[in-house]
């Protein structure tokens, strides 16, 4: 029988940065998030309402103040270590091309030349970038680099995917094919993942759960699952009906 | 952790311009070209023909022609590929010196934050004085032999690379530092793997920088305390009334510092600019 | 302690030991007057400068004065005559392509090396020091305004034209401000490459200057008198450059700093 320990657990988590004055309100006030394996979980708000410093956290790239944060039951305490991340642009390698920047993320993983190498025009093939390989991220557009991006995060085998608005940067046409891309992409490759925006139309498309924040302090406003087979079309009645609820509670 | 600190010295950074692409000042092979040739060729008529006809005094306008008889009168062939011997040695020495311990410490200084606090106030004291101002005390301290002109062009390269180097390291961009970081980079690994990388393009700018000075030191320290080299050649010709032979060695250096430099871009593009950024 | 007090505190305990183990490391006898001089000595050559002078009675605002006045007129000089010369190689894509070469060439031109010619042509006096300042300012001059005139935005002025700004306006209201910030910038760079240059081109054939004074108290073992120099004309370049920089900020407040790579 299956354990039900969920993957990443949030218990109380609290932030307050040290710069804050005294009487400003934290980043992150008392929230408490469980997510499951294989869940695609989609953090909204606006600017400011710390889902990236939430992240961040999860991510081990910051650390909470007070509170509980543990991914497969273990204390997060650092980056790395199976928590692959998705930034929004420019943390590709520039002195590297499309296929060095997955095969540094492989070898550290322990593969060795050779099996590195195969791994990443596995993974290049898999975001659509056959071809692409020997590339540098400046002769690549934003979308490619954000492939290349997603397939180096894939290459770590990370037990959980964290996306910092990974297609804000992306003009709407590019950003509607990632969505999908990405979504294909997860259809193969079952993960965690855990998606930061501020788009409630991208939430609605990607997510099995929908968080919305609000800031200062921040704290969960509304939880929505969304029982829909993707892909998912704009003129569904309940998406239009979720769309309507989450903007209201974003005011 | 995150480097929080790099993050705010990072943004308030200001890179509105990158020199290396500026076309004044790529390196010279690329800015060679068909009416620069015509230029300089222009220039030469213009040059021999106002001193044959307008000046007429070899003793202070030689034509480029009246130069080069000077020249080959005076000199033997010997004797010049040593003077440009003594000079390209003292340059190599002084430069690489400069460009191991500028670029190490300007790394060390930029990566540990610390070490920068400590190191920094001397340096910031000495930066300021003009390379040249040293060669008395050079002379003081290392007498008047090849070690002060080593010292002295040391000088001059250390502060550009230096502060380049350091400069590189602090304005690496946070997010490649984290993205490092959620693959399991730490510690050295990160430093060498990723930040120094990194850094590369402007470690190669002061490299550049600096070794341009070198050769601008170098001249005229062998003007003022010399008795070989280049700068000595022009000095003594003056004594010897021949001009001649000194536009012909301020050419001579002139020509010899663009080559240097192109060869130096080009090995520099070469191991650095894979990726041009 | 948080970091920003101890980024004042270590660089301040650093110095103060630095020059309290010269003193006594001197004091001690461990240091040669001649080759260091201690910091208590070069204080008292540095008040002795002020009220006596060396050498032969030349008090050191007589230096200071003399050589910030040879860099100031081969800069103006060489401002003079690079802005002009610069706009017009900048706007004239011919004549560009037809100067590049001379132009990287004379740059390259070890500006010193020109010391013995410079003689010849003008005397030991003044004029060949200001020429050789003015040669070394106006190369570097020259290459950045005709850099900041390529430089101009052709956005912006497509989006001039479309307003209807022509000829002297356009060149008034939209090509000047814009190439303004890179001339100074150009200015800057120029006056520490004349800095640099007066030093060594004030070391033969003359006695006031700072460059001359470091270079005569040598040769009379007046190493104290040779470091206070040096201090001074480090500060000089310091306030030089802070100076300058502040006053880029003052005047042109919507444009970022540009970085000097010689000096931060």
């Amino acid at each position: 029988m299956k354990s039900v320990t969920n993957k990443i657990d949030l218990n109380n988590v609290y932030k307050k940065f040290i710069t804050d004055p005294e009487n400003m309100q934290p980043v992150l006030g008392d929230v408490s998030l469980q997510i499951e394996e294989n869940e695609f979980v989609v953090l909204l708000g606006r600017s400011g309402c710390g889902k990236t410093t939430l992240l961040n956290i999860v991510a081990g790239l910051e650390l909470a103040t007070s509170g509980k944060v543990q991914v497969d039951g273990i204390d997060v305490t650092g980056p790395g270590r199976g928590k692959g991340m998705v930034f929004q642009q420019g943390a590709l390698f520039p002195w590297l091309n499309a296929e060095q920047n997955i095969q540094f993320a492989a070898r550290k993983q322990g593969l060795n030349v050779e099996q590195s190498k195969e791994l990443s025009q596995k993974l290049l093939l898999l975001v659509g970038l056959a071809g692409a390989e020997k590339k540098y991220p400046f002769e690549l557009s934003g979308g490619m680099q954000q492939r290349v991006a997603i397939a180096r995060a894939l290459a770590l085998d990370p037990q959980i995917l964290l996306m910092d608005e990974p297609f804000g940067a992306l003009d709407e046409l590019t950003r509607i094919e990632m969505q999908n891309e990405l979504l294909r992409v997860w259809s193969l490759k079952q993960k965690t993942v855990v998606f930061v925006t501020h788009s409630i139309w991208e939430g609605l498309m990607l997510a099995d759960r929908i968080i919305v924040l609000a800031p200062r302090p921040g704290r969960i406003v509304l939880e929505k699952k969304i029982d829909r087979q993707r892909p998912r079309k704009r003129s569904d009645p309940m998406l239009i009906e979720l769309y309507e609820e989450i903007w209201t509670s974003l005011q | 952790m995150v480097r929080e600190k790099t993050n705010a010295l990072a943004t308030t950074r200001a890179r509105s311009y990158k020199p290396m692409n500026d076309f004044h000042f790529q390196s010279i092979s690329k800015r060679i070209n068909l009416y620069g040739l015509m230029g300089i060729f222009m220039l030469l008529m213009v040059w021999e023909l106002s001193a044959r006809w307008i000046w007429q005094d070899i003793q202070v306008l030689p034509s480029p022609i009246q130069c080069l008889d000077m020249a080959w009168q005076v000199l033997t062939a010997q004797e010049l590929v040593m003077h440009i011997a003594a000079s390209l040695s003292r340059i190599l020495i002084g430069f690489t010196f400069a460009a191991v311990i500028g670029v190490g410490l300007g790394i060390a200084v930029g990566w540990y934050q610390y070490l920068g606090l400590a190191f920094k106030p001397i340096l910031e004291l000495l930066r300021p004085i003009p390379p040249l101002a040293w060669i008395p005390m050079a002379i003081v301290w290392f007498g008047l032999g090849e070690p002060s002109k080593w010292f002295v062009i040391f000088l001059g390269s250390f502060f550009p690379i230096f502060t380049n180097a350091w400069r590189g390291m602090v304005g690496i961009p946070p997010v490649i530092l984290r993205a490092a970081q959620t693959m399991d980079v730490k510690g050295f690994e990160l430093l060498l793997k990723v930040a120094i990388p990194a850094a590369l393009p402007d470690i190669a700018t002061g490299l550049r920088v600096a070794f341009g000075l070198a050769f601008g030191i170098l001249v005229a320290a062998e003007l003022i305390a010399s008795d070989s080299g280049l700068g000595y050649l022009i000095m003594q010709s003056r004594e010897t009334s021949r001009l001649g032979v000194a536009i012909f060695g301020i050419l001579l250096i002139g020509f010899l510092s663009m080559l240097a430099d192109d060869i130096l871009a080009r090995l520099l593009k070469k191991f650095v600019s894979r990726g041009r950024y | 302690m948080n970091y920003k007090i101890k980024s004042l505190l270590i660089p301040l305990i650093v110095l103060t030991v630095f020059v309290l183990s010269w003193e006594l490391a001197s004091f001690w006898g461990y240091l040669k007057p001649t080759r260091f001089p201690a910091p208590s000595k070069l204080l008292m050559s540095f008040l002795d400068l002020i009220f006596s002078g060396y050498p032969a009675d030349v008090t050191i605002d007589q230096h200071l004065l003399k050589t910030i006045e040879r860099i100031i007129i081969g800069f103006l000089l060489s401002v003079c005559l690079g802005v002009p010369f610069g706009l017009l190689i900048g706007g004239f894509h011919a004549l560009d392509r037809l100067t590049s070469t001379i132009i990287a060439f004379c740059r390259s031109i070890a500006t010193l090396s020109l010391l013995p010619l410079a003689i010849v042509w003008f005397g030991t006096g003044e004029q060949s020091k200001i020429f050789l300042i003015a040669y070394g300012c106006f190369w570097v001059m020259l290459s950045n305004v005709i850099e900041a005139v390529k430089q101009v935005d052709p956005l912006m002025m497509k989006a001039a034209k479309t307003m209807d700004i022509d000829g002297i306006e356009l060149f008034l209201k939209v090509i000047l401000p814009s190439v303004l910030p890179r001339i100074f910038a150009g200015m800057r760079i120029s006056l520490g490459v004349g800095f640099m240059v007066i030093v060594g081109a004030e070391m033969i054939g003359t006695v006031i200057g700072l460059g001359s004074l470091i270079m005569e108290a040598r040769t009379f073992y007046r190493t104290d008198i040779t470091m206070v120099g040096m201090m001074i004309l480090g500060l000089m370049g310091f306030l030089m450059t802070t100076g300058l920089a502040w006053l880029e900020k003052k005047l042109m407040p919507w444009q970022q700093q540009e970085h000097d790579r010689t000096s931060p």
